[in-house]
């Protein structure tokens, strides 16, 4: 904390001028290793994309083994070499696919790319503070981040091939080193947890700045309930992060302490071929306990962002003011509490004792209600708005309409008697690919639609945003709906050719198939975008020029991210951070189409609170 | 070949469509020096309308072609109650999908800026939210009693019939052990230590208790129609899990840590054939075998927990009979146990210290101890 007051007496006393922040500023200083929170922001965000391809990439890959399972892809072999031989993807490699696709899509994706992204970006800029609480442990977060990738990255490059074990990384197919009959559980799996290991770090620097920025920095008048949801979203996220990975560390510490050092903590009456091995004592579902304890709360982490940035967004492009801020608020929090007591409804079928399973149902099935809470004010949001129906509002809806559809089958998987069936099978993938998958992926892509123009001052381009949006929209539905109609078929399978129960459903996993590459390739079009738009998009257009620093508002919102002038300069504001005196949802008000922030109450306006 | 000359048709592609875009940017409509959005929000104010009809008749296609070709109606007593359950849960959430989108979409259409209206500066209405705070707890905690209910009956052991049979089922890479207690009904006791346990003895059976005599293996899993089974759930090596769709019955297999499921099959697999020679879609013909899908069927058992590289290969055959068939199947299975053969190979036997080597070297036999 101390690192926090310090710069908090520092931002205070620095209101007189701006000179000091623009000191001489290298290469190395400015894009490498920048203390920047924008400059963070946008390294967060493009090795997120990164991220995003290559795991986007092994999902299209397994995806050629689930829709053909009897055809071979020559081309395959040239670029996989042994793990592709006649191009048919191994058995092995598959595991390996669909374990990477999930712990790049999770962590490496929708944590870090989405929380970095947009909390680096938007947590100083819209408190009102210069930088983050600590700009160097902001830095050091990206760059453990980067590691973390970095060590992920290089585990597909070694002979025994990376982790397969499954995303979850269960003893005790994880639990033991070196041992044949294991899968991918060599030095893949060492990686992974190392991997993992600098990505929590990476993740509790962040998540602590995060939080010690949105409490101890936010500019004059910016009281609690004057934050936007983005806010309130980011830093709840970040409260959940920080309580939460310390439980998946330790795991992952005692799972390797199994691997390396011969230690039960989650081994018992291991027998392989007939020979009983000397582990004695420990329990596989402890390693689930504090791998979901983590886990599930993770899935918030990534979805809670989103809907922040979805709030946002539907409110400024809407031009009316989110329905229910303190209803919002305060479901945001009843969801990170409930969050903490649901973890075992992975876990139903573990044979934990059955008082447990009903005592998470009913905490499970009560996530409903601030969910439901949401959905419906989301809705009100929209409803008689001046709707502009840009590409950046068009993700936020679609961001809704996944989050109704997937979340409703959550109603049906909390429910621990019905879960018996579903558990492990494909209605379960199709379930959470679309509430914490494709959603998330919605609210991101929504943020940044609606926020390059403050990364890059230039807009992305508006037809393909729309052909993106269009193909993703569609083609998600495509995928995952129907998917929902494989109630009985157990998740994780090579092939279901060795059941008749199982072989009915060829046609659909070809037609998913198809839809899955489509919308890969619609994803490679937002890149495309991306790039394109950096240095040939549309400039932000100039509103107002006051002491040489251009302003612009590109959606006429009301937070103070665009008090700031379009160039980003280091500390965002040339002079003093301007202070603020009404909430951040003033649109369609008296008279006006928005009121920012930082303009003051006209005599005998009451403030909205 | 084909794969380069499609690679190069989607470059092609791309860098059309990005041509497109630059084009549309040079000559976007402009008012008041703000690109203006009114077209476009106009356009996918339809398009708005256009997905809502596709997403439901996307929908009805996919309750109208996958529905008959979902697993059939459940075989067990609780997998009805469980069905039930299931498809009244569907029902509720069907409502409600149906109601929100409808709502976000067609808000998304009416109210989109094209229509020159202003936006209603309307920030909260405490009185809605209790609304829709209080109506989605009130169904909910109706499915929430309706689910602890069925849950808590599924695994109560009070519930249970005392004349229930019990099977063993363990879970090993990549295959299924069937344990049946034999004519004895009860079990010969495991002893899980090197003593035991070997190579030839993967369940580390104790051949000196007599109950284990008549211990069989059994290649297919053989249930009783209407007769109550208590699975008996272990694993050797890594996490399995014991599935039986047609039963809705999954529970894990954990090295070390005993489960059960018990559970009451009602419908034979003769009975379920003739069930579904009266659905439509078990009328075609299987490839395969080149008759119709419902004379084939069979109930099967898989692993439904990522269990190692051949996963999707842990299948068994189930099959349910009539008490009658049962016992004849029955009187034809071997047991395991192959009485001592000390007298006709005394080299092998002996001495109390080559018995001392054997508990750190297990070498034990079948039937030898």
């Amino acid at each position: 904390m101390e690192t926090a007051t310090a710069a908090h007496t520092d931002h205070h006393a620095d209101v007189h001028g701006h000179e000091e922040h623009h000191h001489e500023e290298t290469f190395l200083t400015k894009y490498i290793f920048s203390q920047d929170h924008k400059m963070i922001s946008k390294q967060f965000l493009i090795t997120g994309i990164f991220w995003g391809i290559v795991g986007g990439l092994l999902s299209v890959l397994f995806r050629l083994q689930l829709g053909w399972p009897n055809e071979t892809f020559p081309f395959l072999e040239s670029f996989l070499g042994k793990w592709a031989e006649g191009g048919k993807i191994s058995q092995e490699f598959y595991y390996a696919l669909v374990t990477m696709h999930g712990t790049i899509l999770v962590f490496f994706v929708l944590t870090g790319g989405l929380s970095g992204t947009f909390a680096n970006l938007l947590i100083p800029y819209q408190v009102g503070s210069r930088d983050m609480a600590s700009p160097f442990i902001n830095m050091l977060s990206y760059w453990f981040f980067l590691g973390a990738g970095v060590v992920m990255f290089f585990s597909f490059f070694i002979q025994t091939g990376p982790a397969s074990g499954g995303w979850t990384a269960y003893p005790p197919i994880n639990g033991l080193r070196d041992t044949a009959v294991n899968l991918g559980s060599g030095l893949g799996f060492d990686l992974w947890i190392l991997g993992m290991t600098l990505f929590i770090v990476s993740a509790l620097l962040g998540g602590l700045n995060y939080i010690a920025t949105v409490l101890n920095m936010r500019t004059k008048g910016m009281n609690m309930f004057r934050l936007p949801l983005t806010i309130w979203a980011l830093m709840f996220t970040a409260v959940i992060g920080v309580l939460s990975f310390p439980a998946l560390l330790a795991g992952c510490v005692l799972l390797e302490f199994d691997r390396l050092l011969d230690t039960s903590f989650y081994l018992n009456n291991i027998i392989i071929n007939g020979n009983l091995l000397g582990y004695k004592g420990g329990s596989p579902i402890l390693f689930q306990h504090l791998f979901w304890f983590l886990g599930h709360p993770e899935v918030y982490i990534i979805i809670l962002p989103a809907m922040g940035l979805v709030s946002e967004v539907l409110s400024t492009h809407s031009r009316k003011p989110v329905f229910g801020y303190k209803a919002m608020v305060f479901s945001i929090l009843a969801i990170l509490v409930l969050s903490f007591i649901v973890w075992a409804h992975h876990m139903f079928v573990t044979g934990l004792n059955p008082n447990l399973g009903a005592i998470f149902t009913l905490f499970t099935l009560l996530i409903a209600i601030p969910s439901a809470i949401k959905v419906f004010n989301w809705i009100g949001t929209v409803w008689r708005g001046k709707v502009r129906l840009s590409t950046a509002n068009l993700f936020a809806i679609g961001f809704v309409s996944m989050f109704i559809s997937g979340g409703l089958t959550g109603i049906i998987l909390g429910n621990s008697a019905i879960d018996i069936q579903l558990h492990d099978t494909m209605f379960v993938v199709a379930h959470f690919h679309i509430v914490m998958g494709v959603s998330a992926f919605f609210g991101m892509f929504a943020g940044v639609y609606n926020w390059f123009p403050r990364l890059y001052g230039r807009y992305m381009n508006e037809t393909l945003g729309l052909i993106h949006f269009y193909v993703t929209l569609i083609g998600a539905y495509a995928i995952f709906f129907p998917m929902h109609f494989m109630t009985g078929l157990p998740r994780r399978y090579y092939t279901y050719a060795n059941f008749e129960t199982f072989n009915n459903f060829n046609f659909l996993a070809e037609f998913i198939s198809i839809a899955a590459i489509i919308v890969f390739l619609g994803q490679v079009l937002f890149v495309i975008n991306f790039f394109y738009s950096i240095f040939k998009g549309r400039r932000v257009e100039v509103e107002k020029t006051v002491d040489g620093y251009d302003y612009g508002n590109p959606w006429g919102t009301t937070t103070l991210e665009w008090s700031s002038p379009i160039e980003r300069l280091h500390g965002n504001w040339p002079g003093d951070i301007p202070a603020v005196h009404r909430w951040p949802y003033d649109y369609s008000v008296n008279g006006r189409e928005y009121i920012p922030q930082t303009e003051a109450l006209k005599p005998g306006e009451v403030p909205h609170e | 070949m084909v794969a380069f000359l499609s690679f190069a048709i989607i470059v092609l592609l791309f860098v059309v469509l990005v041509l497109i875009a630059r084009a549309q940017e040079l000559t976007a409509d402009l008012k008041d020096g703000k690109v203006s959005f009114h077209n476009q929000s106009k356009f996918n104010g339809y398009m708005m309308l256009g997905f809502l009809v596709f997403m439901f008749v996307g929908a009805a296609m996919c309750f109208k072609i996958l529905t008959p070709v979902m697993l059939p109606e459940a075989a067990s007593e609780h997998g009805v109650k469980t069905d039930f359950l299931f498809n009244i849960t569907m029902l509720i959430i069907g409502i409600v999908f149906v109601f929100t989108q409808i709502a976000l979409f067609y808000f998304a259409y009416r109210y989109n800026e094209s229509h020159g209206h202003d936006s209603y500066f309307y920030p909260h209405n405490n009185t809605l939210e209790v609304v829709w705070t209080v109506i989605p707890s009130i169904v909910l905690t109706g499915l929430i009693a309706m689910g602890m209910y069925e849950w808590m009956h599924i695994f109560d052991p009070e519930a249970r019939d005392k004349k229930m049979m019990v099977i063993e089922a363990t879970g090993k890479q990549f295959n299924w052990m069937l344990r049946y207690s034999g004519k004895d009904g009860k079990f010969g006791e495991r002893l899980i230590d090197q003593a035991h346990v070997s190579p030839t003895n993967e369940l580390g059976i104790n051949w000196e208790d007599p109950k284990s005599h008549d211990d069989f293996m059994a290649d297919k899993l053989y249930l009783v129609k209407n007769k109550p089974v208590l699975m008996k759930l272990g694993a050797q090596d890594v996490l399995h899990s014991f599935f039986l769709p047609h039963f809705r019955v999954k529970m894990d297999c954990v090295p070390g840590i005993p489960t059960e499921f018990y559970f009451v099959p009602t419908m034979t697999t003769e009975e379920m054939r003739e069930y579904l020679k009266t659905q439509p879609w078990w009328q075609g013909i299987n490839p395969e075998t080149g008759l119709p899908r419902w004379e084939t069927f069979k109930y099967e058992l898989a692993c439904a927990e990522l269990c190692g590289k051949s996963h999707f290969g842990m299948q068994r055959d189930v099959v349910v009979v009539e008490q009658k068939e049962y016992d004849e199947w029955l009187a034809k299975q071997t047991p395991m146990y192959v009485p001592p053969v000390a007298e006709t190979a005394p080299a092998e036997t002996p001495a109390a210290d080559t018995s001392k080597a054997e508990e750190k070297k297990p070498t034990a036999m079948l039937g030898r101890k």
